[in-house]
């Protein structure tokens, strides 16, 4: 079949940027070039993109390593999709004009026409984690299959960069450590051989990590090995929660929310907004911060003017006793486990 | 006759006491008979950990269970969270377990058989086009509705049992003769998990979403989720101020927006309430010819 791939000739200061309520790349001052080949339609995008430049054109960019969708290091952006390319044939990538639309994936920065910068995109923030087992000798113990389930499932991850790119949080803030470095804390986490887990809460509870996604679920959306970040990431939390790390030491707002939504909850039977806020924000008669009370005030007021808020005390609701018995008999089975 | 019972969540009885007022207006115009479930704890919201929240929710799917109804959620995190345990507890052991463990000493058991539904979900499959359309007093003719889902009426996709339901709102907004705008955000979130502690993130959320509705010349938005309307409504003069781009959207929670295409008025449906004033979206209505 005849078809004709479209590439932004780009490098980092002509390329655009991804907008993601117009779904196209903005701002850019690059030209599109466009190559027709005459092609099997089974092949893949990646081996035509090397016929291009075998047969064509010597200095287009773009990476490529593996083939079987082993490595990730094809991953390409296609209008409002992506797609990795060694698995992506040219037949289902085409429109029904027979062309295809290739950038670099959309929250990243561009190299050279498809090459992206993957040390910012995800190798640092890999680097972040500490990709490795510590232990301290204690680890060294026969290890079960099942043990082992959730690191298998962490180790299908490819580093193909969908989860980052589909990542609301990254959309808007390239510095948050995404779900693809989460996932990757999650294999380390949940290995029995490492002893190190807790510190590694610490260090991931920081602002930026794990306590800074919106949980909306796009990662295990985007996720094309069945891995779901988002899932993972949910995971991660609650382990951290038991093991008594409710977030790193420089970011203790999400330790305070998680304590007064649980005490709301436990000794009320349902939530109470106003000790959340105030206890979050460290605003009388929890706490007294300056800026919490600027930044807050405001909106205390017009709630309570618009009588979305209440000065009286937060009503206890019929079946608090009953919801604060599972919190305790939570906390029996856990001292029991332990 | 359509029968739930009914958990409003706590938003709808706390901050947001249009949301259960007009959803409980809406319900009775249209039939929906609504046996609240006043004992209910809260679902958790994905803050609680979900060994202390699932049997929470088991205990709430339990009680819906001894009434024979399904439930109804007006909000999106109570219905994620709450789809998501009873999704859960379809497995049996585990099912078993968190009655053994939690809801025997309570007297209560859950069998597995509670559906969880939103409001949204109940107007397009119980109450239908048809009888909908009969009780509109004021179609919304020229009224231009944005709609905004959010997280947790679109994702994941075992939770919400898609099967049409990611374009619901657009369906009842047009049912009520709105004109649909569009906005590529409208299934991403709104900021409000992390507003307490990354408030920039957040507002840059809130700023985008209503932005970009504003651009795309939207009288207002409609959510179903009254987080999403803390955020989207309570936050957007903040989210203006960081941005610095002028917004000045309207949100309406989607029981306002149903109730105003029934017939009800704007102070029916108390949208005095809201931060981010409805006057315009009010007078645009109120010019429609009933």
């Amino acid at each position: 079949m005849e078809i004709t791939i479209k590439i932004p000739r780009q490098d980092k200061n002509s390329a655009g940027k991804w907008d993601t309520s117009l779904e196209k790349m903005v701002g850019g001052t690059a030209s599109e070039q466009s190559y027709t080949l005459d092609i099997d339609p089974g092949t893949s995008v990646l081996d035509a993109l090397v016929k291009i430049r075998e047969e064509q054109d010597g200095s287009l960019a773009f990476r490529g390593s593996c083939r079987t969708g082993m490595c990730g290091d094809c991953t390409l952006g296609s209008g409002r999709d992506h797609l990795v390319s060694c698995l992506t044939t040219v037949e289902s990538a085409a429109n029904k004009e027979g062309e295809i639309a290739l950038t670099t994936m959309h929250n990243t920065e561009v190299i050279k026409d498809l090459l992206m910068d993957w040390n910012q995109f995800i190798w640092d923030k890999y680097k972040s984690v500490r990709p490795w087992i510590v232990s301290n000798g204690t680890g060294q113990k026969p290890v079960t299959e099942e043990a082992l389930e959730p690191v298998r499932k962490a180790m299908r991850c490819t580093a193909c960069g969908l989860c980052d790119d589909g990542c609301t949080v990254i959309d808007i803030d390239k510095t948050f450590l995404g779900p693809a470095a989460l996932t990757k804390l999650y294999r380390f986490v949940r290995d029995p051989r490492d002893t190190d887990t807790v510190q590694r809460f610490k260090e991931a509870g920081e602002r930026r990590g794990l306590w800074d996604c919106v949980h909306c679920w796009e990662a295990s959306e985007h996720c094309p090995w069945g891995i779901e970040p988002s899932h993972v990431i949910v995971e991660m939390r609650e382990q951290s929660v038991s093991l008594g790390v409710k977030s790193g030491k420089g970011n203790p707002m999400v330790a305070r929310h998680y304590d007064a939504f649980a005490k709301s909850v436990r000794h009320s039977g349902w939530l109470d907004e106003r000790a959340l806020a105030s206890k979050s924000y460290g605003l009388p008669p929890y706490g007294f911060s300056p800026s919490g009370i600027i930044s807050q005030a405001p909106i205390a007021m017009k709630a309570i003017r618009r009588g979305k808020a209440s000065l009286l005390p937060h009503p206890k609701r019929p079946g608090q006793k009953e919801v604060e018995k599972i919190f305790k008999r939570s906390e029996e089975i856990n001292e029991k486990e332990s | 006759m359509k029968r739930f019972a009914f958990y409003p969540g706590c938003v709808a009885k706390g901050s947001c006491p249009e949301l259960y007022n007009a959803t409980v207006k809406i319900c009775r115009k249209l039939g929906i008979e609504l046996e609240e479930l006043w004992d209910a704890g809260c679902t958790g919201a994905g803050v609680l950990s979900s060994e202390v929240s699932d049997p929470i929710n088991a205990r709430t799917l339990a009680k819906a269970e001894q009434l024979g109804l399904p439930i109804m959620t007006i909000c999106s995190t109570c219905t994620g969270v709450i789809g998501a345990a009873a999704l859960r507890l379809q497995d049996r052991e585990y099912r078993e377990m968190i009655n053994k463990q939690y809801l025997k000493e309570q007297g209560l058991e859950y069998q597995g058989t509670t559906d969880v539904k939103h409001l949204l979900w109940v107007l397009v499959e119980d109450v239908g086009e048809d009888e909908l359309k009969e009780n509109i007093g004021k179609p919304l003719a020229g009224v231009k509705v944005s709609p905004f889902y959010g997280c947790y009426l679109r994702r994941p996709e075992d939770v919400i049992k898609e099967g049409g339901r990611k374009r619901y709102i657009e369906k009842v907004t047009g049912i009520l003769g709105a004109e649909n705008v569009d906005i590529r955000g409208k299934g991403k979130c709104c900021g409000f998990p992390i507003l307490t502690h990354n408030e920039t993130n957040s507002l840059a959320m809130t700023a985008k979403h209503t932005g970009e509705a504003r651009e795309k010349g939207a009288d207002t938005m409609v959510v179903p989720c009254p987080l999403c309307h803390l955020s989207l409504d309570g936050q957007q003069s903040r989210a203006e101020k960081q941005s610095g781009k002028e917004i000045d959207m309207p949100v309406l929670h989607l029981p306002q927006l149903v109730g105003l295409a029934l017939g009800f008025s704007a102070e029916e449906m108390e949208l005095r309430r809201h931060f981010t004033s409805t006057k315009d979206v009010e007078v645009k209505v109120s010019q429609i010819p009933d």
